[in-house]
């Protein structure tokens, strides 16, 4: 007979308030009844209060890992990604947030990690080494304990609502992985809550789904991140093809 | 509610009506605050290495928060027994299965803890009945529970560790909350902690001056048969002095029962000690957490509890006429007692 396997915590050994701000940390069960519940709310919220409308559905995966990226403009984006996904994916999908804003003090990280079950970078010091723990995580260990991405590689929100290039983090995450990288558009998020609106207001969102890029072929090193980075760019790009009329509605 | 199970639960007024009370918590506080002077006279005299000065300063800070977390409930009052137990129950089943990686089936996790909130109504209910049912009844469930991730592959592994889990934590800490049910708790539950809490010390103690052949060497390298032995002679003659006064007026208070109740702590207390080393050894970990300083996890602290806790509670229960709280208002919210 083999020994019984035991997956200890990655975050284990690490105090409470340091596994918070480490992506190193585990989805206990504080953190699952939360963020199912935040899953929740969220969902009637949008619908209730931004109508919100999602398109190519079909084309979300069923499983893990994978890793959603979209274009930013808002504090929406992230709820209304993480809305679309199943009740198990929610579990184990992390946004990706700003370390020092998310996560600056024990409490907010506190929040944050409980309620958006989010995972920090931070931008500052955005390193190889913070990027290979994250691609390790969804990769390498995608068999035993597969997770999930949310990730807007922008890196910030839009002021103007108009896309920004792509940083070549992303690359960097997928490039020769089996990780799903599903490309999709927000349209109407900024208009509904910008940056500088303290609240959000009441205003139609729309969420297009795009079909899952895979890049197990690509190579992983800097031409091949930068290669994904164009292909994963473009076809969010493509997805928002009406980009000009929320230019003009602006 | 009896006015009688009111004061029981919740009077605070009544703390220091036994003397053991006001003894042991005058006596704990005196010996934190004599083993602060002394390491800190010490430290400042240079007396100690760097190293072992911060683990000194550590382990009594940590037990400046503990004692009175500890003591705190058992003054205030039952309830605040029964819910610390329950505390204590679920932050251990997390650290256990933060180290088994039991967390990852949320599931059978969730019915653990309800289990355990089961446990605490039962013994604030004071229906014994539930409360026996319980350990079986929470193995069902986590079996049938654990189907539902229709997931075949590690079935067993999910269920018996859930199922060793709600017993460990769940069932036998549960033990410590039901003695909440009796009018004579506070000096019970103080001489059970004490006891137990001393018998470590006594066998790291004997074991230092007179152990030298290994009691379980791949188990836990340190522990000696010396040790072990000292251990359960100390312990016994601690629990004889103490639990005459805090038993007095019972059969309990007799020295052979006293003594027979000495031998089951002290062993009882290192076989605790020796069952989560194993857990410990098995799964490849040093502690079972960060959450104390100086001491690891909360299981780390308490495993010398684990076992002790129902056997203190079923001996004390066979001995006494009274059993344990059956003079007491049984079934206070569903009804059906007296």
């Amino acid at each position: 007979m083999d020994d019984w396997r035991y997956d200890s915590a990655r975050d284990l050994g690490l105090s409470g308030a340091e596994s918070y701000c480490s992506v190193r940390r585990e989805v206990g069960l504080a953190t699952t009844l939360l963020t199912t519940l935040r899953w929740l709310v969220v969902r009637s919220y949008l619908k209730v209060f931004h109508r919100l409308r999602v398109e190519g559905r079909e084309h979300l995966p069923k499983g893990l890992p994978i890793i959603l990226v979209a274009n930013h403009s808002s504090h929406l984006d992230a709820l209304t990604l993480a809305s679309v996904l199943s009740v198990e994916q929610n579990r184990q999908v992390f946004p990706i947030a700003a370390g020092d804003h998310f996560f600056e003090t024990p409490v907010v990280a506190m929040f944050t990690s409980l309620l958006m079950n989010a995972l920090p970078i931070w931008r500052k010091n955005c390193g190889a080494h913070a990027l290979e723990a994250l691609r390790e995580r969804i990769d390498a260990d995608a068999t035993s304990d597969p997770c999930g991405y949310i990730l807007f590689p922008e890196g910030t929100r839009s002021r103007t609502g108009e896309m920004a290039c792509f940083k070549p983090g992303i690359g960097r995450l997928v490039a020769g992985t089996e990780v799903a990288v599903v490309p999709c558009f927000l349209e109407g998020a900024h208009a509904a809550f910008p940056p500088h609106r303290r609240w959000p207001r009441p205003g139609k969102v729309v969420l297009k789904i795009g079909v899952p890029l895979v890049f197990v072929d690509a190579s992983n090193n800097r031409d091949g991140w930068r290669l994904v980075t164009t292909v994963i760019e473009n076809s969010v790009r493509e997805l928002g093809g009406c980009e000009e009329s929320e230019k003009k509605s602006e | 509610m009896t006015s009688e199970t009111i004061t029981r639960l919740f009077g605070a007024g009544e703390a220091f009506e036994h003397p053991v009370t006001v003894w042991v918590t005058v006596v704990i506080f005196g010996i934190l605050l004599f083993a602060s002077l002394v390491v800190g006279i010490l430290g400042k005299a240079g007396r100690l290495s760097d190293a072992s000065h911060l683990e000194l300063r550590q382990r009594i800070r940590s037990w400046w928060l503990l004692a009175p977390i500890l003591i705190g409930p058992i003054l205030l009052g039952g309830v605040w027994v029964m819910l610390g137990v329950l505390l204590l129950s679920v932050f251990c089943y997390r650290e256990f299965a933060r180290v088994t990686g039991m967390f990852r089936s949320p599931l059978v996790s969730l019915t653990v803890v309800l289990g355990m909130i089961a446990i605490a109504f039962s013994i604030a209910d004071h229906w014994y009945g539930f409360f026996s049912a319980l350990p079986a009844l929470g193995v069902i469930v986590i079996a049938a529970v654990a189907i539902a991730a229709d997931k075949p592959q590690g079935y067993i592994q999910r269920v018996a560790l859930g199922g060793f889990a709600f017993l460990l934590f769940g069932v036998c800490f549960g033990h410590v909350g039901y003695l909440a049910n009796d009018a004579n708790f506070r000096p019970m539950l103080l001489l059970l902690l004490v006891s137990v809490e001393l018998n470590d010390v006594f066998a790291y103690l004997s074991g230092k001056a007179l152990g030298r052949r290994k009691l379980a060497p791949n188990t836990s390298p340190n522990k000696t048969i010396g040790g072990a032995l000292g251990a359960m002679l100390l312990t016994t003659g601690l629990v004889m002095l103490l639990g005459r006064p805090a038993f007095a007026g019972t059969e309990m208070s007799s020295w052979g029962a006293l003594a027979g109740l000495g031998l089951i702590l002290s062993v009882a207390g290192q076989l605790g000690d020796l069952v989560l080393s194993s857990i410990k050894r098995d799964i490849g970990v040093k502690d079972m957490g960060v959450t104390l300083p100086g001491h690891g996890g909360l299981l780390d602290r308490f495993d010398s509890l684990l076992l002790a806790a129902p056997a203190f509670f079923h001996y004390v229960g066979y001995v006494n006429a009274n059993g344990i709280g059956l003079d007491q208002a049984t079934r206070i919210f569903t009804g059906g007692g007296g």
